[in-house]
């Protein structure tokens, strides 16, 4: 957005009534602000001004007489008198239209824009009415698809520059342009290079005509069949959208521009998601096993169909049963983190405060101690890209992993005045924005963040130069620091991401935000879904007392993580596993020790929308609702929350979360004492020490949602909140020269069970394989493309090589969850880091 | 109250026994239709049998009563239905809430769908009453087809040819009906309809 860069504020004229404009602020924006529109097709509040369209024309005197100037690129001065309305705005805006129409097919009756179009609410609006013009209008081939998800019609565009500006400007991917001249000028992408961006759908919500459109939507639907309500994408930015369905089918996603998230823009893949909803292979009815005929039997084999009384009678006696046999301790909940936040808190009531068990990890191996997580002082992400601030990136890729927070970064990096620093073991795609790009060896991470915080910068460490390392101090130094931190790999245990916290968290201005994967991640840590923790950021030893007293039991005693239940359930210790969307078989580093728990156990309860592996394996099976078919509250990484709105309803018989666990409590002769997500949430608002002050209708009425904890004392008699202690230092694993050191990262498309069930993005996932730098490509004699053996202390797997300079000599970059190779064989959760040798075949 | 009030009342009564008699036997007879009939809707072809429904469900939007469901779908490249990008996939119309109001053929920007002079609807179930494409779409030659309930007689020709406009174009009253269209696969021929204002009777 273009911010008035200075708070002087300017009088200006329109239409005869002085109103007020800030300095540097643009006309166009004044007089909306003012409530005069003035119609235009190219301006767009998060992009610069270009002056294509020239709609936005308006009667302007600024000192030496009236004349047409385009309002979209005029900054406000002082006494500048501004007719919107006058004769000549109006043959302008008459004669603009006009221009715009002579080449406009007026399909709009087959077009998808037909009905939300700005060019035909404007021509209604401002146009001259009839047409004039009888030649044959220019004729392109139509329409011609750009990327896998966006379809181009030429003949429809009006050059307005937003397409081909958000690519370039916003997003980074300059693979629009406009292309040859005058009359024939069109946009197009470059031969041979389709629009391959992960952007792509925001071209199609921002076209102010029909040029646009987006396979998954194309003629689902008009405008007027929709109904739409604002709400949040649950992913860990917390996007704002708006959800759109007809007939009860969620048809489309768009996004909904927010100052404090996603500004409007959306990836693809989050975009596009909504398909994989009304996929026919989601879950609608309980299963349990039984009999080849269909019957419900102890010990079928196959999994049948059955009713809730049934299913959930079975889940509540096997939970008995453990409990009656090995206590407690026997039974373990492994997921939650795509759960609403009240669904979020009345498992972990469930799990702790009715069946009694600690074992409960949201977290699949992948993610950081919710003791640390939930700790660290946090920062907003638009304050973390305020002029001025520098950020260190210690995460997953995020161009990959969270688009909506590499566009802010992407827009801080070129804009604003901000230093990035990348700790993370390989180049993201921010590419040469970075201001210092310290990628640090896994497992040296701690070791480097501590010699750029101690200044110690003179020799080499962890891989990184005592160049870098210095130009990374002189980038944080005498600046607000904020620490984006996860898991950027998971062949990387979370000790030294740790020690990197540790490190940082000694500098003088410095604030963190927990970018971890899958969903409602936060609220899961938040709502204590891990072990150890209770809901509120509170511990075990603090706040058992407070929850005893309201829940009437609370574990003793800390639980296993993901890794310690699969273990116990291994050794026999753990009988019954609770899977709330998690597919431990698909998800965990280790697939072989998922595989052997998940079968030793007696019985498995799976949680889930689809029948993913690890569901397909489970003795009872309760179909979820998913995205936008129940309502509930979103924690994004900031600890911002804002409403999950409902739209449409759950397919077949399927539940939301929280009423399943309050079903389950009820079959366990147990009362949770809610019955709606609102009552959650008021037990929540409570209860939970962060939480304090945060009611749900101030929720559901703050635009940008509200971020925990207030700054007031709600919450003073409350028990205390979990604080950060640093651990003992991860020792450094030794180098091995002649083998390089694993990086498991993450890629947008993957096998994952949403991309996997849309049709538009299911394709897009490529086949494993393993980058590495050129030099240590050519050192071991691979060639792009050459199959190559890649060996570890457990396993060795086959997959093609790729030299690429980004990956950092030393370095094997392998991506998780893709078709190919399973670079999980290769992982021990026992070290700190994985070294692989590679071999030619 | 007069007596013979009563009396009086029944004047017209007897007055009209001796009238004209206006009553027709239906089945046996069918009463000339009135030049405006508003009957049921057909969706037309063009003369290369093309469907003209591209699905932009402007009729459904334009509905007054909500009896209309169209969706659209991509056409097929390789065997299109109707020319242009996008089909009447879905065509629905519910005539237990039809108002035969004709707003649709107005906003029908392919006239496609017209209505006939056909009136017969004796459906006995909810279902029957939702006609689709396979009762609405006119045949091969452009002849509506007849639906089993349907009593179809000879020279009655014209009451399947549906391409009259029911108002004028821009609510102009003083409208004279004309075929609009070239090429038109219509079944019968129907003289134009008279304008509201400026015809004969006026």
């Amino acid at each position: 957005m273009t911010a008035p860069t200075d708070a002087d504020v300017v009088p200006v004229t329109v239409n005869g009534v002085e109103v007020e404009a800030n300095a540097g602020e643009l006309l166009i924006d004044a007089c909306e602000r003012n409530g005069v529109y003035i119609p235009r097709f190219c301006h767009h509040p998060r992009m610069k001004p270009v002056g294509m369209c020239r709609m936005c024309l308006v009667e302007v005197d600024a000192g030496r007489g009236a004349s047409l100037q385009p309002s979209c690129m005029l900054p406000c001065t002082p006494g500048m008198i501004v007719d919107t309305e006058s004769d000549l705005t109006k043959k302008a805006q008459d004669g603009v239209l006009e221009f715009l129409l002579i080449n406009h097919p007026l399909d709009c009756p087959v077009c998808d824009k037909g009905g939300e179009c700005p060019l035909q609410d404007q021509t209604m609006a401002y146009g001259p009415g009839e047409s004039r013009f009888v030649e044959e209008k220019r004729h392109y081939e139509k329409p011609i698809p750009i990327s896998d998800t966006v379809y181009l019609d030429r003949e429809r565009c009006i050059l307005c520059d937003r397409c081909t500006r958000f690519a370039s400007e916003v997003a980074g991917d300059p693979l629009i342009h406009f292309q040859d001249r005058g009359s024939q000028t069109q946009v197009n992408t470059f031969p041979d290079e389709p629009f391959a961006s992960y952007f792509s759908g925001n071209t199609v919500q921002i076209c102010p005509v029909g040029a646009l459109t987006a396979k998954p939507y194309r003629f689902k639907a008009r405008p007027w069949d929709l109904e739409e309500v604002d709400s949040t994408f649950p992913n860990p930015m917390g996007d704002r959208v708006n959800v759109q369905s007809s007939r009860d089918r969620v048809l489309r996603i768009q996004g909904v521009d927010s100052d404090a998230t996603n500004w409007g823009w959306l990836t693809d893949r989050d975009r596009f998601s909504f398909e994989a909803l009304s996929h026919d292979q989601r879950l609608v009815t309980p299963l349990v096993r039984g009999d080849s005929l269909g019957n419900a039997t102890d010990d079928g084999d196959e999994l049948v169909a059955t009713s809730w009384a049934v299913a959930v009678e079975r889940a509540a006696s096997a939970i008995t049963a453990s409990l009656e046999a090995g206590g407690a301790e026997s039974i373990g909940v492994i997921g939650g983190a795509n759960l609403t936040t009240e669904a979020q808190y009345v498992w972990a009531k469930l799990a702790k405060g009715v069946i009694g068990t600690d074992n409960v990890d949201a977290q699949l191996g992948d993610g950081l101690p919710a003791q640390v997580v939930t700790a660290l002082p946090r920062n907003t992400i638009s304050d973390a890209m305020a002029p001025g601030s520098a950020v260190v990136l210690l995460v997953d890729d995020p161009k990959e992993q969270f688009g909506t927070l590499f566009l802010r970064l992407r827009h801080a990096a070129v804009e604003g005045d901000i230093t990035i620093v990348e700790l993370s073991p390989i180049a993201s795609g921010l590419g040469s924005l970075v201001t210092v790009g310290a990628h640090a060896r896994p497992g040296d991470v701690g070791a480097v963040a501590r010699a750029i915080v101690d200044g110690r910068t003179d020799v080499e460490v962890g891989g990184v130069e005592p160049a870098e390392l210095q130009a990374a101090a002189a980038a944080l130094a005498a600046r607000a620091v904020t620490v984006i931190v996860g898991r950027p790999s998971v062949a990387e245990q979370a000790g030294p991401i740790i020690d990197a916290i540790a490190a940082f968290t000694e500098l003088e201005s410095v604030s963190f935000l927990p970018l971890l994967r899958r969903g409602n991640i936060s609220g899961a840590l938040d709502m204590g879904l891990t072990p150890g923790m209770l809901p509120g950021r509170t511990t075990l030893a603090e706040g058992g007392e407070w929850y005893r007293a309201a829940w009437g039991t609370v574990p003793a005693d800390s639980g296993l993580d993901t890794a310690g239940m699969l273990e116990a359930a291994v050794d026999g210790s753990l009988t019954t596993l609770v899977l709330l969307g998690a597919d431990p078989l698909a998800d965990f580093p280790d697939a072989d020790l998922a595989s052997r728990g998940l079968a030793a156990c007696r019985t498995v309860i799976a949680v889930d929308i689809f029948a993913s592996s690890s569901v397909a394996n489970a003795d009872v099976v309760l179909p979820a609702a998913g995205f936008a078919e129940g309502a509930g509250t979103h924690t994004n990484l900031e600890g911002r929350l804002s409403p999950l709105m409902q739209k449409v309803n759950p397919p077949g018989t399927a539940r939301a979360d929280w009423l399943i666990a309050a079903e389950l409590a009820w079959a366990l002769r147990a009362d949770l004492g809610i019955e709606s997500p609102e009552s959650a949430w008021a037990e929540i608002e409570r209860l939970a020490p962060s939480h304090a002050g945060a009611t749900v209708e101030q929720v559901r009425a703050a635009h940008d949602g509200l971020v925990i904890p207030r700054p007031d004392d709600a919450g003073a008699d409350r028990p205390a909140m979990v604080s950060f202690s640093a651990p003992v230092p991860t020792e450094i694993v030794p180098v091995d020269g002649y083998a390089l050191r694993l990086v498991a990262d993450r890629r947008l498309y993957d096998q994952g069970t949403i991309v996997q069930h849309c049709a538009s993005m299911a394709h897009q996932s490529d086949l494993a394989r393993i980058s590495m730098h050129p030099l240590d490509a050519a050192a071991l004699g691979v060639r792009d493309g050459d199959l190559v053996r890649v060996t570890s202390a457990r396993a060795s797997i086959e997959l093609p090589a790729r030299p690429d300079r980004c990956v950092p000599r030393g370095r094997a970059v392998i991506p998780l969850n893709r078709a190919g190779a399973d670079v999980r064989a290769l992982i021990d959760l026992a070290t700190v880091v994985t070294d692989v040798r590679v071999a030619t075949l | 109250m007069g007596l013979l009030d009563s009396v009086r009342g029944f004047g017209l009564t007897f007055g009209k026994l001796f009238d004209e008699r206006v009553t027709t036997e239906y089945p046996a007879e069918k009463r000339e239709k009135s030049e405006r009939l508003h009957g049921r809707h057909v969706l037309n072809r063009y003369e290369d049998g093309m469907e003209k429904c591209i699905g932009c469900e402007l009729c459904a939007g334009v509905c007054p009563a909500n009896c209309i469901y169209v969706r659209g779908q991509d056409n097929p490249a390789d065997d299109p239905v109707s020319p242009g990008e996008r089909f009447g996939f879905v065509y629905e119309i519910n005539y237990l809430r039809c108002i035969h109001c004709d707003l649709c053929v107005e906003a029908c920007p392919t006239e496609a769908i017209t209505e006939s002079k056909l009136f017969e609807f004796s459906f006995t179930s909810r279902d029957d009453a939702i006609y689709t494409k396979d009762e609405l779409l006119v045949g091969d030659d452009g002849k509506p087809q007849q639906l089993p309930w349907e009593d179809w007689r000879d020279g009655e020709d014209q009451h399947t040819s549906a391409w009259m406009r029911a108002t004028a174009p821009s609510g102009d009253a003083s409208y004279e009906g004309r075929v609009a269209w070239a090429g038109e696969l219509g079944y019968g021929t129907r003289d134009p309809e008279v304008g509201q204002s400026g015809g004969d009777g006026d």
